[in-house]
Parts: C-alpha cells; structure tokens; sequence
C-alpha cells in the first residue's frame, strides 16, 4: 500500500508532535502504529490536517458547531446548545478501515439476531432456561419483562428491527461490548445530523478519502418499513415530546425517512388495531417506531407507569394489526443484560462464536459474582443490568463497609443488578485547545433490519470516555468515517425515490393530528393576546410620554390600560398605572401579561412548527426569545419599552403576514384563522365595552385610544374627517366587513374557515350554523341604536350586542375543541383497591 | 361441598361526559383445584362497542372493554357461580424443608412457578421484612409450617385500617405502618416469602362473609379480597389467607392469581374526557341452597 511507504519517508507531521509526546507504550492508539508511524487509513485526514494548519483547522471546527446548531434549530432552539455543553467531544472524525468495519458491522448484526432471538424464546418457549443457559431469575426479576407481552397465541417473529451498540476498543486492542441498546433505540437522528454537519464542516476530506455514505443503508431500511407497512400503510416515529432529552433525533429521524411524528396521547386502540387520532378522524396505523421506553407505554397494562394515552397499544401488536419496531418487551435483554450470558447464548441459539466479547460485567444473581464484588469492590461499579446507572444504588468500594448489609441486599436485588468495570480503553486523536490529544474513546453504532437482514450505517457516533463511568449518553459526537474496501471510491448511491405514501408527514393537513391542531389553535388566539396586551401597553406608554391634557389623565390611561391588566382597586392615579403596566410587561402571573403569554406562545409554537412555514416560526421565535421580556420591566424608562413593544409588534404582523403569504391553506392555515379571528372578535367585544360601554365626558379620548389600539386612525381620519365619535367608530370598528380590525371583518373570516372544515356530513357543522348566525345579527344591528345611552349613561344595546359576540365565539371555539381535539382530553387512570376482611 | 353465588358490581358516576372508555376486567374465576367454575356472565352498561377477550401469561381469562361513545355513567356487573369442595387435610408439617422450596424455583424443572419467585415493585422487602418473615423459618422449617406461621403471625401484628393505604401502597409503607388492608398483608407476606427465594403468588377473589346473628344478609356488603398461595414441590399451592388467619376453603372464591395486584387488579382502566368520578363497589356472596 503506498500509504505505509509514504509515512516511512514522511516526516512526523507537525500536528502530531504533542500528540506523540502523550503516548502511552503499549496502549493502542487508533491513529498511530507502535513504532509511531501512522496507521494507513489515518495518513488523509492527517495530511489535511497538516495542510490546513491549526487555524484553518479551527476554523473548520466552527463552521461544524454552527452547522450542528442550525439542524438543532430547525428542530428545538434551546436543547441543542445545552447538550452541547454537556458533552464537550471534538469533531474530528475517527476513521477505520475497511477490515476493522467489517468486524464491527458483522459484529453488531449477529449480536442483533441474538437479542431477537433471546427475546423470542424468552417471551415463548424459554428453551434457554430450561437447558440452563440463561437463568430464569434474570428475565422474572427482571423489573423490565412484560408479562402481558409473553406467550402470545401468535408468538411475534420479530422483536427488534432496529439496533444500537455502545463498543469499545480495549487498550489492548480487542473490541468489546459496553452496551446494548435495544428498548427505544432511535438516535439516528444524532448520528445523521452530525454526519451532515462533518461531511460539510470538512468536506475536502470527506470526498478525497471517499469515506461511505449513510444513505444506502437508511434507503435499505425504509424499503424494509415500507414493507412492513404494505402498499397504503401508515408509519410514525412515537416520541415522548419536546421533554424527552431524544426528541432532537426523533423529530429529526422522523423527517428523515418520511414517518409522522406522534405522541402516545395521538395513538388510540379500538377492536385491536392502532389508530392516529387526527382532525379528520382516527386513521389505521401500520408500523410504530418506538423512541418511548417500554414501561412508559400502555396504561391498561402499566398503569403506574405508563404516559398518558395509548392505553392498550399491545394489544394492537397482540392481534398483528400494528408492528411495532422495537416491540414492546424488549427492554428486559436490554443495556447489560444479554452480555454476562452471551457467549453461551450466542453458541445455543445461533451455533456460532461471539464476534466480539462483552466488557466485563458480573451478573448479581449469582452467588459467585456477589461473592466476588464484596471481595474486590474497588475494581467495580453497580449498574442496574437492564437500565444501567441509578441513584438509589450505593457506591463501590464504600458501600461494603458494612459488609454484611450489603451483601443482604445484594442478595435481595442482585438479580436486578450488574457489577461493570471500564478496563483501560484505546486512544483516538481529539483536537482540543488547538492541539491533538490522546483520549480514551466508544462508539455508538446503528443497526437495523433491512430487507436482506441486518446490517449497520457505515458510520456512528463517536464520544471521549472519562475512565471509570458509563457510557454517557447520546448526542453530537465525533463522525465515524468508513473507509471503502478499495482504493477506488465508492460509487455513491444515488438517492432512493422518497416514500410518497407517508400519509402521516405533516404537509398534508388532512392526516393533521388533533393534538397539533389543537396547538395550531392556540399559537393563533395566544399571539393575538400577546399582540392586544402590546396595543393596549403602547397606546398607554406613547400618551405617558407624550399625552398632553384629557388623553394623559390617569382615569383615562387606567382605563385602557385594564382593558389586559387586572384592576387593582387598592392603588389610584399614576400609581395604578404603573402597577398596570408593570404587570402586562413583567408580571408572572398577570393572566394576560407578556410572560405567561410569551411562555404559553413558545410552548404550543414549538409543538405546531413542523406545520408553520419556516419563516412564520422564525417571527414567532423572535418573540418568545426576546430577551428583553425576561428582564425586571422598569416602567421609568418608557422609551426602551415603547421600542421592545414596537419590535415585537412588527414581528407579529410578520408571522400573521407569513400565515397568510407563506401558508398553503389547508387545515392548518383554517386552524390558525380561526384562532386568531375567534380570539381578536373576543377582544374587540372587551375593548368596545371598556372604551365606549358607557357614554362619558372622557367619550372622545378614549375613543381614540381604541382607534389606536385597533391600529384604525388612519382609516379613520381618511374616512370621516371629523373628530372621533361613536357611531363613525361603531361602523369602522364594529360593522365594517372591510376593516381587518372590526369585529364583523373577524366574524366573516370566521364563517368562511369553518365552512371549509372537514365535514363527513351534508350538513352544516354546528359551530358553521352558529358563526353563521351570529354574523347575521351582526349584520342586522343599527348603529344609532347601538350608540344610544340610558339615562345611566349605559348603553344597553352595545353591551347586549358585545354580550352576545363573546358568548358565542367562545361557545364556538368549545364546540371546536370537542369536535376536532376532543381525543386529546386528559384521561384518567382507574386502579380500583381490595379491601376485605370478615 | 359448597356452590357460591357472587355478583360484584362496580359503578362509576362522572362528572361531565367520558368520550372513550377503556378497562381491563379481570372478573371471571378460573378452576382451580378445589374450585369448579359452573356460570360466569359479564355485564357492561352502557353496551361496550367491543369486548375483547384475552388470556394472560398467568391463565387468568382478562376481557378489554371499550366504550367510544359519551357516557356519564358506567356499571360493571359480573355474576359468577362456583362449586368449592373442602380443601384436604394438609399436614403442614409433611412439606418440604422451606431452603429446598426454595431452590427448587431456580431449577429448570421449576421455571413454571420461577416466575413466583421474585420480588417486583409490589414486593420488595427491605432488610426489616426479611428478618420478620426470616423469624418464621428457622433453618429446616417445613416451608408451609413456616408460611402458617408467618400468615398468623401478619394478623396478630396488623391492624386492619381501610383508608391507611392505597392501592399503590407498597410493604415497606406498610409493614412500618403496621396496618392496612388484605392486599397490603398479602404483599407484605409475598415481599417476606420472596425475600427468602420462596415462590408465593398473589390471589384475588371473595370471601362469603357472615351476618350477625338472626340478622339477613346485606346486599352488597362484601369486597374484593385477596390472599396468598405458597409452593411445596410436593403439594403443590396452597393457599393461606393472613387477614383472616386461615387457610381458604369453601367459603372462598378464587378471581385470578398473579405476582402482585398489578397482575391481576379486577378493574383497572382509561377514562377520557372527565373530571372527578364516583365509585361504589358492591360484592354479593351467596351460597346457594
């Protein structure tokens, strides 16, 4: 090979000479052979280092983290930079070779087939424990064995399709296992993003060496589910939610290979078959990616453990109508608790030599292991043999102080537990502070059923391992590349078509889940909050600093300023008003303050954002991040206010703008339109009753003032050319179907979405009739009637009329809910008690 | 020879409309040694759009009710009739020493009751019940003499306080308490008996209770109860129940058997779409002339 004559005639290259210097004799580095030459399949990515110098380098590395933070972003603004921190790896990729992947891809493919295997018999005719390879007490104290999920009358086939692996590779050089991750695999997510961000970050190498691509074997993988699913078949990718600290790979991975991401509380099970529950009625679902860890799943089964919804969801898998991939129950064979029984497992169901050993693990039930630990419990750390770390676990050596306790509860739970030690491990080159660093190292890899079998992505994630604790946990590491079997580069693949039967991708409204609507909903009617609560805060805060005469009177500004803010009947005069409007700006449980407001927009913006238009989430984002809002509100200084409201406003607009320009108008858009006109129709009921409810002397400042909030002066001034009044103000910001910002503007907006909802009927739908309705009396209402005063200076009629509106609209947004996001309701768990004794 | 008559109906009242409606019933006796069943019917009102029967890992016949239409108010009504013969004259004495039980359960022609064998949420003993249990067998104790004795031995110790515990309570709570009802000291027991490696199940059912002299039967007036089931490699489960300091005979109907309640809990389910329920319960047992 002309890469080893090239190094022996080479001198060491700069970059290499720290690194040299931090060598350790007789522990196995990656990148360097013994005698110190470079290994063969490193000289590449080594000479590019040598070329592009530590500067050039560093710059490399910054074009990869600003790459990994903006796939974070497109996914989850503030998750990706604090797992970031979490685990500092560098990126400079680890290569290996063609040989030593072949190894580990053979490897991690029979260890796959073992574990399904495993959990087959386990889970049915438990040959292994009855020839006494695998002792019974491991699966039956296992708290992980599901016993609703064994000896179905049609046994599953398989029990895992996707596989992830945690290896090493010993100081000595040998490989071995550090962990199976079989329950809720789906990190692929990471590993595919972190590919990206390399690939680009240091492209000149990536392409040079040929290093294999991912797409192959993620195209293999979706025929695999597309076959599973059938020709019309219906996958998700089941998340636990923006909380799960995975959501970043599920909502990742999910878009990746064309899969609808759900939550549990979107799956229902009826006559044995799973469902989506979306606006437009449950829909079959076919295959099931599972990232929620098995005992969170299934109420009717687990039901203190288990997340809200999906009650039942073995029962869909019991019947065959729904394969769910990993299947439930897997999580008994996971993390550690295959390896102590491997070897011998691996022989008895395969008939084949284990390609690569476990690290040393000591499974607690047996008496020798226990025995063994309370001898030399400085060599060992408990572990929880299906999970891995706990808390509740006491720490080695100090816990065998007091031997004989411990060795009791040993006793009691070792069946549960696995004694792990991390033996010295290989070095890998990491850039760290402009240097190359020797540090021990793991590799995540990723398997998965494909329809020729197993097989792995020629690639993984790669992280720096602080010597003596677990694994840590998946996220952005170090880019595995693969080197081809040949000096030639690998023809890469092209593309395989995209699946164009996903019917649950969120671009098709009609497949829209009814949670998602239910937060597309409400995105709309919060920022429409948000956008009245700013109005009222600027029309306030510009005639604090400019009112002059009846239009800076405090009565008047208190007025306008409890349009949002709850009175506070204690306090008088300009104190009432700072009170006022400290709590709009800063309050954190004013009900229609900023804070609230801002955290309620963000929470139920970031679940709608797969279905907003980029931009449209980036105005959004905009507004919910500000800093700004989150520091002490100091109402003294009024004009960095006014300017925040300002900013804040424009960005609003924007992201109404971008519903209206950028937003195909499917469901979504209905959804969002009818949030917004319900929500701005309920505002303007309110502002009309506080600034016009009764007739006063104040009548023609406050008047303004709603002009000014309903952003109407203009047309006003152009339209009547008179001072403000009530009726001209009535027929602007009441009756006028032109007018964005009158109320029957809002009503007609209304009546048409509702009109073009899904409707399985010939008939109206019951909120259409009412909207429908309700326009119509609007329609009807005379303006000098409504502008008449009683003697009281009440005007019954307006009141009556705002009454009405308002009742309505929030009778329609109910009759709204439980038509098309009734699914999503709370349930409640029933666990009924034993009680008897004669 | 006795047949027993019961009819358990549960009822829950909501306070708005439930949409969606899903229960696991474990409601049906199953045979038993010592146990026939002769009729079992299963009532759901409203009508449930599906019942789906199932069997479980333990035998026990479960059925999935689900009802998708609004309902306010949902009763369950099993009725069930069992023969029970007088179980036999056991010398407990006669069973095997309680170490090799217990070594029996790890033993490959002990898988059937190995799942039996071990601890679970429900029954997890810390070092305090394992010396208590540990108490009823000294070393070489016939392992049902030993499991007798520890039965009395919960009774004498325990008050019976309904509303002390819930049904997630756990034995640690429990057994520091010193009280609770029949599934606290039948877990309790488990979590003793397992923390020895004995196999030991849990075992839902009735109990036909007496009313006081010259005073009729109260409708209703009955409950759920639970008990314990004890392996000897020669005679097999037998059964002991520590709230009443006896061994179940005719007086008794076995519902499931299981690890823990979890296993084999007689109602447990999934309401959507409401606030706050009321529950009554009512159990009827009895014996037919």
């Amino acid at each position: 090979m002309t890469a080893e004559t090239r190094t022996s005639v080479a001198p060491t290259p700069q970059v290499l000479e720290s690194y040299l210097r931090r060598l350790k004799p007789g522990q196995f580095d990656e990148a360097l052979a013994p005698d110190g030459s470079l290994r063969p399949h490193w000289v590449g990515l080594i000479d590019w280092l040598e070329r592009l110098g530590p500067q050039g380098f560093g710059d490399a590395v910054i074009e990869n983290e600003r790459l990994r933070t903006e796939s974070g972003l497109a996914f989850d603004v503030s998750a990706v930079p604090e797992r970031e921190s979490l685990s500092p790896t560098d990126a400079l990729p680890v290569m290996l070779d063609a040989a030593e992947w072949d190894l580990l891809r053979r490897a991690a493919c029979q260890r796959a087939r073992l574990i399904d295997a495993v959990l087959r018999d386990v889970h049915g005719p438990c040959e292994t424990m009855l020839h006494e390879v695998l002792p019974s007490e491991l699966i039956y104290a296992n708290p992980e064995f599901a016993p609703h999920c064994a000896r179905w009358e049609q046994p599953l086939e398989r029990w895992i399709h996707l596989y992830e692996v945690d290896i090493a590779r010993g100081a000595d050089g040998r490989w071995m296992i550090l962990a199976d991750r079989v329950n809720a695999p789906l990190g692929d997510g990471w590993m595919i993003a972190n590919r990206l961000a390399a690939s680009q970050a240091f492209a000149e190498p990536f392409l040079d060496l040929g290093v294999r691509r991912l797409n192959q074997h993620y195209a293999d993988l979706q025929q695999y589910i597309d076959e599973m699913a059938g020709p019309s078949g219906r996958v998700a990718l089941l998340t636990g939610g923006e909380e799960d600290a995975r959501y970043f790979s599920h909502a990742y991975f999910a878009r990746y290979i064309g899969a609808a991401l759900v939550e549990p509380r979107d799956i229902t099970v009826r006559g044995g078959a799973a469902y989506v529950k979306t606006i437009d009625g449950l829909k079959t679902l076919d295959v099931l990616l599972r990232g929620v860890r098995d005992k969170h799943l299934d109420a009717l089964f687990r039901p203190a453990d288990a997340l809200p919804g999906a009650p039942g969801l073995s029962i869909a898998a019991r019947t065959g109508e729904l394969t769910i991939a990993n299947a439930l129950g897997t999580a008994a064979m996971g993390y550690r608790a295959l390896a102590p029984f491997a070897h011998n497992l691996c022989q008895f169901l395969l008939g084949e030599d284990l390609l690569v050993a476990d690290g040393p693990c000591l499974w607690l039930g047996d008496p020798a292991a226990r025995e063994q630990v309370l001898d030399e419990p400085e060599f060992w750390r408990l572990e929880r043999i299906t999970s891995g770390p706990a808390r509740d676990l006491p720490a080695l050596p100090e816990a065998v102080k007091d031997r004989d306790a411990f060795a009791a509860r040993l006793r009691r739970e070792g069946a549960t537990l696995a004694a792990v030690a991390t033996p010295p491990l290989s070095r890998v080159p990491v850039w760290r502070a402009g240097a190359l660093v020797p540090k021990q190292w793991m590799l995540r890899l990723f398997g998965s059923q494909t329809p020729d079998g197993w097989n792995a992505a020629p690639g993984g994630v790669a992280s720096v391992v602080e010597p003596g604790r677990a694994p840590p946990p998946l996220g952005f590491g170090k880019d595995i590349w693969v080197l081809p079997a040949t000096e030639t580069a690998e023809a890469t693949p092209s593309p395989q078509p995209r699946r164009v039967s996903v019917a649950g991708e969120g671009r098709d409204a009609r497949e829209l889940l009814s949670r998602i609507a239910d937060d597309i909903f409400w995105v709309a009617r919060t920022a429409e909050r948000v956008e009245t609560t700013l109005r009222v805060m600027r029309c306030c805060v510009t005639r604090l600093l400019s009112g002059i005469g009846i239009d800076g009177q405090p009565h008047v500004l208190n007025a306008i300023v409890e349009i949002q803010a709850t009175p506070t009947a204690e306090l008088e005069g300009f104190a009432r008003l700072r009170d006022g409007i400290a709590r709009l700006a800063g309050g954190e449980t004013e009900p229609l303050g900023m804070r609230p407001l801002l955290r309620a927009l963000r929470h139920t913006g970031r679940n709608a954002q797969p279905y907003l238009s980029d931009d449209g989430w980036r105005c959004l984002d905009r507004v919910c991040t500000d800093r700004r809002w989150r520091l002490p509100p100091d109402t003294r200084q009024a004009s960095g206010l006014l300017r925040l409201i300002d900013d804040s406003l424009i960005a609003l607009s924007a992201f109404a703008g971008t519903a209206h320009e950028n937003q195909t108008r499917n469901d979504v858009w209905r959804f969002l339109e009818l949030g917004r006109r319900i929500e701005r129709g309920i505002a303007i009921t309110r502002i009309a009753e506080a600034m016009a409810g009764r007739s006063q002397a104040a009548e023609e400042t406050l008047l303004r003032a709603w002009h000014s909030i309903g952003d109407s002066r203009t047309a006003y001034r152009t339209r009547y050319l008179t001072i403000a009044t009530l009726p001209p103000t009535l027929d602007l910001l009441i009756l006028d179907e032109e007018n964005p910002r009158s109320l029957a503007f809002q009503l007609v907006q209304l009546e048409a979405a509702l009109g073009a909802l899904p409707n399985p009927s010939r008939y109206r739908r019951k909120e259409h009739r009412a909207a429908m309705r309700l326009l119509m009396s609007l329609r009807l209402a005379e303006i000098d009637q409504l502008a008449a005063a009683g003697e009281d200076g009440r005007r019954d009629a307006l009141i009556g009329l705002m009454e009405e509106v308002r009742r309505d609209l929030l009778d329609i947004a109910d009759t709204l809910a439980r038509a098309f996001f009734a699914h999503t309701e709370q349930s409640t768990a029933i666990l009924s008690m034993m009680s008897r004794r004669t | 020879m006795t047949v027993l008559c019961v009819e358990h109906v549960t009822t829950y009242r909501y306070q708005g409309e439930v949409n969606l409606s899903q229960h696991l019933l474990r409601l049906a006796p199953r045979a038993a040694p010592g146990q026939t069943v002769l009729s079992h019917r299963l009532v759901v009102d409203p009508k449930p759009d599906e019942l789906m029967p199932l069997t479980d890992f333990f035998g026990n016949a479960s059925t999935v009710a689900t009802l998708q239409h609004p309902h306010s108010e949902l009763s369950i009504t099993a009725r069930s009739r069992v023969r029970r013969t007088e179980p036999p004259d056991l010398i407990l004495e006669a069973s095997a020493p309680w170490e090799r039980a217990a070594a029996s359960a790890r033993e490959p022609a002990g898988l059937a009751i190995a799942p039996f064998a071990h601890p679970g949420a429900y029954t997890r003993a810390d070092a305090a019940i394992e010396d208590y249990a540990r108490a009823s067998f000294p070393p070489g104790t016939p392992v049902l003499a030993g499991a007798r004795d520890l039965s009395s031995r919960i009774h004498a110790d325990f008050a019976y306080a309904p509303g002390t515990t819930d049904a997630s309570t756990r034995p640690v709570e429990s057994f520091s308490k010193r009280r609770g009802v029949c599934q606290d000291f039948a877990h309790v027991m488990l979590a003793g008996l397992r923390a020895l490696g004995l196999s030991a199940r849990y075992v839902s059912g009735y109990l036909r209770t007496h009313p006081p002299e010259g005073r009729p039967a109260l409708v209703g007036a009955d409950a759920s109860h639970a008990w314990v089931s004890v392996w000897d490699p020669g005679l097999g489960w037998v059964d002991f129940d520590p709230t009443n300091d006896l061994i179940p005979g005719t007086e008794h109907i076995t519902l499931c058997w299981g690890r823990d309640f979890a296993d084999v809990s007689p109602i447990a389910g999934i309401v959507i779409g409401s606030g706050e329920q009321g529950l009554s319960v009512g159990v009827t047992v009895t014996e037919e002339a």
